[in-house]
């Protein structure tokens, strides 16, 4: 009895045959269910990759900024897209909160994706093909996927990333052949100019004119994601828009006290840099990270926000 | 101190009865908090109302989940232990001190994470993934609520240990507590590694630590986040033992078997952890398939002889009792008025169909690809911690109310029809959240519609379909839950005392007449049962693997 010992002990009974019967079912069950997950590597097409590579954030950071400058064909809603060999080693970076670059693949061709973190942990969740992976910070995760059905995917982030988390969306497109990239609203003719153009980081850019520094600010802009945050259209969910910032007085904390300080070079240097010490007034809660740029990206980034009107 | 208790015959510790008092109404205080939260969250991800901003949904989701998953259950299980170590051994409560420290340190532990919570100081989720960093404050109460439930186990076995050496117990432990020793020794496990998890993660908040990985953090985490969730199975399935026993005198067929799938728990259920690293990085297929099959499927056996062994306890009592016609008659003839009996077989249904068949499922490896954290996740344990341990608790809530705070249940016909309304509403929505799971339905997001990102996604149009059931299902589920406390609070609180057994609304059954020996089927009607559970669970196994192999190829 649960409450008292059974009379006649329990030690010795024997067990009833239709609890034997069930017992022998439910064991076969679970070797089978055992063998099962082994089988599926052998004859399965869907199993978690065993290759994973130890890397920091500043190092994965790098290996995206990089892989996009010189990969790069175009631009899809701020986000740089990159159309990479079949068979080859792809970045997809996962940050607060974007996924970067927006891939073209061709279907039925292996690729081996190098997916991570540049800050906290995200959930990789390809849609509407629905398989979900997490991405670390620190860890170079490679899933060598192949596309079998060529289509729109989007990328949604699963795993919880802070205030924007739903905003957090991707976009893989997979065709059969070029010819189709124009129904995804992309145009394989301008692919060479975009790459030729991309990536300035070492040149001498003394000489460039305004318009070549707005250009090339507005991709490094689009490179470092500050369009995840900041729009040029007005609104300001996540942080402050930057279209007319120029030369307009903002209102900002600097060491608790508040002042009003003029948009100009400085101060778009210092909040891309040292973001936290002066935060717009009503920006207090989400705290931008500072961003490394190169001497080149900054005066381009400067030259590409004043340009915003 | 000891009262003998008229109806049971009993001999209650005083202090005892007063620690198990307190430790229960904290659980309900506990299980407010979280259905009020679970509302709010419903209401949000019901995208035609969308109630709370983004800010508070996250908040909200941390709040829900620790006052649902931690404080609720750990309440209570913690008046579940005292009570299977002193009341049903006629044992003193030894160190009663210490009890009350526990409670002390609990208490604090849920008010300060509430509290920070709150504040809006740790919106990391239950979860906090470090580099997600939250108030030490938040830490430190995790921290001091687990001591305080670590040292209410230590007690539990301090009693245990001292009714043996008193010899108050025979050869043996009674199958109730024998079942709660197991879930004291999965609980010891579950809260050393907390330790071993919060401890660092404490110091790093403060900043005496310089670096976690996220990984290993991840790894140490679940070793707290899923065994927890053992401990609930295994309490739990005690109890289920206990209310068979309470309502109709019966026990399992072969205390042996059911006491052998208790050690097959310990042995192996705290592999599980392993479930909720199936697609992360750094740990190799091996390890995965080992581990989250908990050693070839062991532990799953272990409840697979349970789900025989609690029904067929059930149907033999009946059969002796004399309801003997076919295959059925005991089922159908079963104490239904009897609210800890209806919650129990409901719990067992709903643990089985829907806990228990997609937690094996979505645990396997590569199954998980097609659902790690989706909605069909929280709809799993929805399945399993609700439908099956905290209906569980709630019916044996029941029994508590009359035998350990003396009252009569306030508004007994309502108590009849609880267990089915909230089992229908839970149900409901742990079915739509695994649909819209299954269809890609991330968990822990504020807006499905994606609204001010760069690209937008729309779900297959029936999750509107499934959104609504589960809005349905929720809201029925609360009101279930809501009336189920308010009938506790007044009850307790303000229900006419219990002066005898003639006042005991929540009938106690003598031991069910000895049987004649049987030499074929003992319980085939559970066979023909669990026949049927077998195939419900192969049916949803093919579906699964058929819509993974429908997926990309990975490697």
């Amino acid at each position: 009895m649960s409450l008292i010992a059974p009379s006649d002990g329990w030690f010795s009974k024997r067990t009833a045959k239709d609890e034997r019967i069930w017992i022998l079912i439910a064991f076969v069950l679970c070797v089978f269910l055992f063998i099962w997950m082994i089988m599926w590597h052998v004859v399965g097409k869907q199993n978690p990759s065993n290759t994973t590579y130890k890397t920091t954030t500043e190092e994965f950071g790098r290996l995206h900024d990089a892989y996009v400058q010189k990969h790069m064909v175009g631009m899809d809603n701020g986000i740089p897209v990159v159309k990479p060999e079949p068979n080859s080693d792809v970045i997809l970076m996962g940050q607060m909160w974007r996924w970067s670059p927006v891939l073209i693949l061709q279907q039925d061709e292996w690729y081996n994706l190098h997916i991570s973190s540049t800050d906290i942990v995200h959930g990789f969740s390809l849609q509407p093909s629905n398989m979900n992976f997490q991405i670390y910070p620190e860890y170079d995760y490679v899933l060598r996927f192949k596309p079998t059905a060529s289509g729109e995917y989007k990328i949604l982030c699963n795993e919880y990333c802070g205030i924007g988390h739903h905003i957090m969306i991707g976009k893989i497109v997979v065709v059969q052949d070029d010819s189709e990239l124009s129904q995804y609203g992309y145009d394989p003719n301008t692919f060479e100019k975009t790459r030729a153009t991309a990536g300035s980081a070492d040149e001498d850019i003394s000489g460039w004119s305004e318009a070549q520094l707005v250009e090339a600010g507005e991709t490094a802009f689009n490179i470092k994601g500050c369009n995840a945050c900041h729009k040029t259209d007005g609104t300001s969910e996540i942080g402050p828009a930057l279209n007319g910032l120029f030369g307009s007085t903002v209102t900002v904390t600097e060491d608790g006290a508040r002042k009003d300080v003029v948009a100009d070079d400085a101060y778009i240097a210092l909040s891309i840099s040292d973001p936290q010490r002066q935060v717009k007034v009503g920006f207090e809660e989400i705290a931008m990270a500072s961003l490394e740029l190169s001497d080149n990206e900054m005066k381009q980034m400067i030259a590409y926000i004043k340009s915003i009107k | 101190m000891f009262r003998t208790c008229d109806i049971t015959g009993f001999k209650v510790d005083l202090t005892s009865e007063r620690l198990i008092r307190l430790n229960a109404v904290m659980a309900v205080v506990a299980l407010l908090l979280a259905i009020v939260g679970a509302i709010l969250l419903v209401f949000t991800r019901y995208q035609p109302v969308h109630l709370l901003d983004a800010e508070w949904y996250y908040r909200i989701v941390t709040f829900h989940g620790l006052n649902a998953l931690i404080f609720w259950i750990v309440f209570f299980e913690i008046a579940g232990l005292y009570f299977g170590s002193t009341v049903v051994l006629n044992q003193r409560f030894t160190y009663p001190a210490f009890g009350w420290v526990s409670f002390i340190l609990m208490v604090a532990g849920l008010v300060m994470v509430n509290v920070m919570v709150l504040a809006g100081q740790a919106d990391v989720m239950m979860t906090s993934y470090v580099p997600l960093k939250a108030h030490p404050l938040y830490y430190l109460g995790v921290i001091l609520f687990a001591v305080g439930a670590l040292i209410g186990v230590i007690l539990f076995f301090s009693n245990v240990i001292t009714a043996k050496r008193t010899k108050k117990v025979g050869e043996t432990l009674p199958l109730f507590t024998y079942g709660l020793v197991a879930a004291a020794i999965i609980a010891v496990i579950t809260l050393s590694t907390g330790a071993v998890i919060y401890i660092p993660t404490f110091l790093w908040s403060l900043g005496l630590i310089e670096h976690m990985d996220p990984a290993v953090y991840k790894l140490v985490w679940w070793g707290l986040g899923h065994s927890s969730q053992q401990i609930n199975v295994a309490a739990m399935v005690s109890i289920w033992y206990l209310v068979v026993f309470l309502a109709l005198g019966g026990t399992s067929i072969n205390e042996r078997v059911s006491r052998t799938a208790f050690v097959l728990y310990i042995l192996f259920i705290c592999l599980a952890s392993a479930h909720h690293l199936l697609t992360d990085p750094a740990t190799s297929s091996a390890w995965k398939v080992w581990n989250t099959s908990y050693a070839m499927y062991l532990a799953v056996l272990a409840s697979l002889i349970h789900a025989f062994a609690v029904p067929s306890s059930i149907e033999s009592a009946q059969r002796r009792w004399g309801f003997n016609k076919g295959l059925f008659d005991w089922l159908a003839k079963g104490p239904w008025g009897n609210p800890a009996f209806s919650s129990t077989v409901l719990a067992i249904i709903g643990f089985g169909f829907i806990g228990g068949t997609t937690g094996v499922i979505f645990g396997m490896e590569q199954t998980n690809i097609i659902v790690h954290n989706t909605l069909a996740i929280p709809g799993h344990f929805k399945g399993t911690v609700v439908i099956g341990t905290t209906l569980t608790f709630m019916g044996i809530t029941y029994y508590l109310i009359p035998l350990i705070f003396r009252r009569k249940i306030v508004a007994y016909r309502l108590a009849q029809i609880q267990p089915w309304l909230f089992f229908a509403g839970i149900a409901l929505l742990s079915v739509s959240m695994i649909a819209l799971g299954q269809m890609g339905v991330p968990r822990r997001h504020w807006d499905s519609t994606f609204s001010g990102g760069p690209f937008s996604f729309a779900f297959n149009p029936a999750v509107d379909f499934f959104f609504t059931l589960m809005m349905l299902g929720g809201t029925l589920a609360f009101l279930a839950a809501l009336i189920w406390v308010l009938q506790v609070v007044v009850s307790v609180f303000f229900g006419p005392k219990v002066k005898g057994p003639s006042d005991m609304q929540v009938p106690i059954s003598k031991l069910a007449p000895e049987g004649k020996p049987v030499k074929g089927y003992e319980a085939p009607g559970t066979l023909l049962l669990t026949m049927l559970f077998l195939v419900t669970f192969a049916v949803l196994f093919f579906i699964n693997w058929k819509w993974l192999a429908a997926a990309w190829w990975v490697e």
